[in-house]
């Protein structure tokens, strides 16, 4: 093997850019500014065409906002290290299938029985073609370079992407196209692309799901929002069992199969806004490292009831604007911090609904019909500060085990008339209440204070308890000189 | 006070502006240019580049360009997960800068890659 290593040292000291020891002395063009190490910048300085008078053993050739309108063939033959060839914000909208040939490292030492052939290996890497007028996919110049790593065709006017697009580029880790005007897309036009990690198709076009995606096995991030994509289809990223993000928001979606997200195990954040014709709770078995998922605006009418088995990790969990009716235990939830199940049809919260959620901080139940709690049902809550229950039915709300609960929202509770107590709320800071007088208990009525206002009030009845309770900053409606009893006379006002 | 820029004027001294104030430098560029924040002492300074400095990424948008920071072991990098070149101690391997190299490669200084 000894032998492997010499050929090796030796490709990467014929390589240039190698730190530049002994580089010969450098060579540029008037038009850019060279670094002496294989670096040339040529960027912005109006050039229509690739400069000559650049050394051979340039490696980084920055080209970008110059006025190059297209690429001839082989136009870049003179640089056959070239690695990293940065085109941006040009005028491309031509580059000739050849432009991008005669990068040819040298054919490098064939050697029989031991150690694989290497001809013709590309060199480039990392290409920048974003921000110019391309209306296609440059197909024929991609077409060798199977060394590429990194490539982006952003903010060009690309319409379509043909079956095979990337075919060789085996090697290609990052591919950015978002902010084209891709409206369709071949089922098999990233085919070839075993290695791609990245993938943004944002700020395009996309009315069809992007089924080519199955080509994609090692896929990690993934981004389509802004699109026009209607429906996400059952089973839509069984090929991809390695995505961490996926960016699918304003999107007019309006089916989500059930399946869609399974075996995701890598997958963080799920978020899905308005999928209004999504009917199902989407299946997440093996989607088990989720952190935060969001499922608004949907028909959803119920929650698994085993879905903390496999979501043992969420911290957010945010299901507002569905149809829930019924809420399961979510024992098994233990790291979850923020819930929101604002705005559906949610009627009682039984004892094991949030038991044991002893992070939890934020908890929206508003605009729901509830017109029952469970006494126990927030006694582990002990670090919830923030609870909204406002616009239901409640008549009476518990409060044992809200140890740590600084702001309580409760108006809009029309049957709620009793006078409210703070007795087990000792950190509370702000409280909405149904009717103005309720707020007596907090502010105190005798002596009215600016909701802003920090005042000590000793009331001869409260004792300890009361200077406690005065301490409460703000409480709405203030009972003002106007709303001194409203539950006297009816709710008029 | 913004100006619509005219002519160089003192706190704005690049090319690339549109807008730019004597305190703050450049508020927004001219197409194509990316908007960089650079640090000088306790204030940061707008500045307008046609690419971002070493250590920082480009991102194109309709409307507007921006730097971001390269993930610290980075260089330079393509995007926030890709790496172009690494520190000192980090080795190159398809993107990421790695402590060390994969089975059948190894770390050369002199590249700070994995071949």
């Amino acid at each position: 093997m000894r032998v492997d290593l010499f050929w090796v040292c030796l490709w990467c000291l014929l390589r240039p850019g190698a730190a530049g020891q002994g580089q010969s002395t450098a060579v540029c063009s008037p038009s850019c500014s060279c670094d002496g190490d294989g670096g040339a910048d040529c960027s912005g300085r109006g050039l229509t065409t690739v400069p000559s008078g650049l050394s051979t053993f340039t490696y980084y050739l920055d080209l970008s906002m110059n006025n190059i309108t297209e690429l001839p063939a082989y136009v870049f033959k003179n640089f056959p290290y070239l690695e990293e060839l940065r085109l941006a914000g040009n005028d491309l909208s031509f580059i000739h299938p050849e432009a991008l040939s005669g990068l040819h490292q040298l054919k490098v030492l064939q050697l029989i029985n031991v150690m694989s052939f290497f001809e013709g290996l590309q060199q480039l890497r990392h290409l920048w073609l974003d921000d110019n007028n391309l209306t296609e996919v440059p197909v024929g110049c991609l077409r060798h370079q199977a060394n590429l790593q990194a490539l982006t065709l952003a903010l060009n006017r690309i319409l379509y992407i043909p079956d095979n697009a990337f075919a060789n580029l085996t090697s290609l880790v990052v591919l950015h196209l978002h902010n084209n005007r891709i409206k369709e897309i071949g089922d098999n036009c990233f085919a070839g692309l075993v290695n791609l990690e990245t993938l943004d198709l944002n700020f395009n076009n996309l009315m069809v799901f992007p089924k080519a995606i199955e080509a994609l096995p090692k896929l990690k991030e993934l981004g389509f929002h802004s699109n026009g994509i209607a429906s996400i289809p059952e089973g839509a990223f069984h090929n991809n069992p390695l995505l961490r993000t996926i960016h699918l928001y304003d999107n007019p979606l309006s089916f989500v199969g059930a399946s869609a997200f399974q075996n995701l195990s890598d997958l963080h954040s799920l978020m899905l806004r308005g999928a209004s014709m999504m009917q199902d709770f989407p299946i997440l078995t093996l989607t088990n490292n989720l952190e935060s998922l969001t499922l608004s605006g949907t028909k959803i009418s119920s929650i698994p009831a085993d879905l903390c088995e496999d979501l043992k990790l969420l911290r957010t969990l945010d299901l507002s604007y569905n149809e829930i009716q019924r809420l399961p235990s979510l024992q098994g939830c233990v790291r979850l911090q923020e819930i929101s199940f604002q705005n559906n049809h949610i009627k009682q919260i039984d004892r094991d609904t949030f038991q044991g959620l002893s992070a939890l901080r934020l908890l929206d139940l508003s605009i729901n019909e509830i017109d029952v709690i469970h006494r126990d049902a927030f006694l582990s809550l002990t670090a919830l500060t923030n609870l909204d229950l406002s616009k239901n039915s409640l008549t009476v709300i518990p409060t044992s085990g809200l140890s740590s609960l600084s702001q309580l929202k409760l108006s809009q509770n029309p049957q709620m008339k009793n006078v409210l107590t703070a007795k087990n709320l000792p950190k509370l800071r702000s409280i909405s209440v149904p009717y103005a007088y309720q707020c007596c208990a907090f502010v105190g009525c005798d002596s009215v204070t600016s909701s802003s206002e920090d005042s000590d009030i000793k009331k001869s009845t409260g004792g300890e308890d009361v200077e406690r309770i005065s301490m409460i900053m703000h409480c709405s409606p203030s009972p003002g000189a106007f709303k001194p009893c409203e539950h006297l006379l009816g709710n008029w006002m | 006070q913004h100006k619509q820029l005219s002519g160089v004027t003192s706190g704005c001294q690049q090319g690339g502006c549109l807008t730019c104030s004597d305190y703050n430098g450049c508020l927004s560029c001219k197409p194509r240019f990316f908007m960089h924040l650079e640090r000088i002492g306790m204030k940061q300074i707008g500045v307008c580049m046609t690419s971002c400095p070493p250590g920082f990424f480009g991102t194109r948008l309709p409307e507007r360009n921006t730097c971001t920071k390269c993930r610290s072991e980075c260089d330079s990098c393509f995007n926030k997960n890709f790496c172009t070149r690494c520190r000192a101690g980090f080795y190159l391997h398809l993107g990421k800068c790695l402590e060390n190299c994969p089975d059948g490669l190894i770390r050369s200084d002199t590249q700070r890659e994995c071949v």
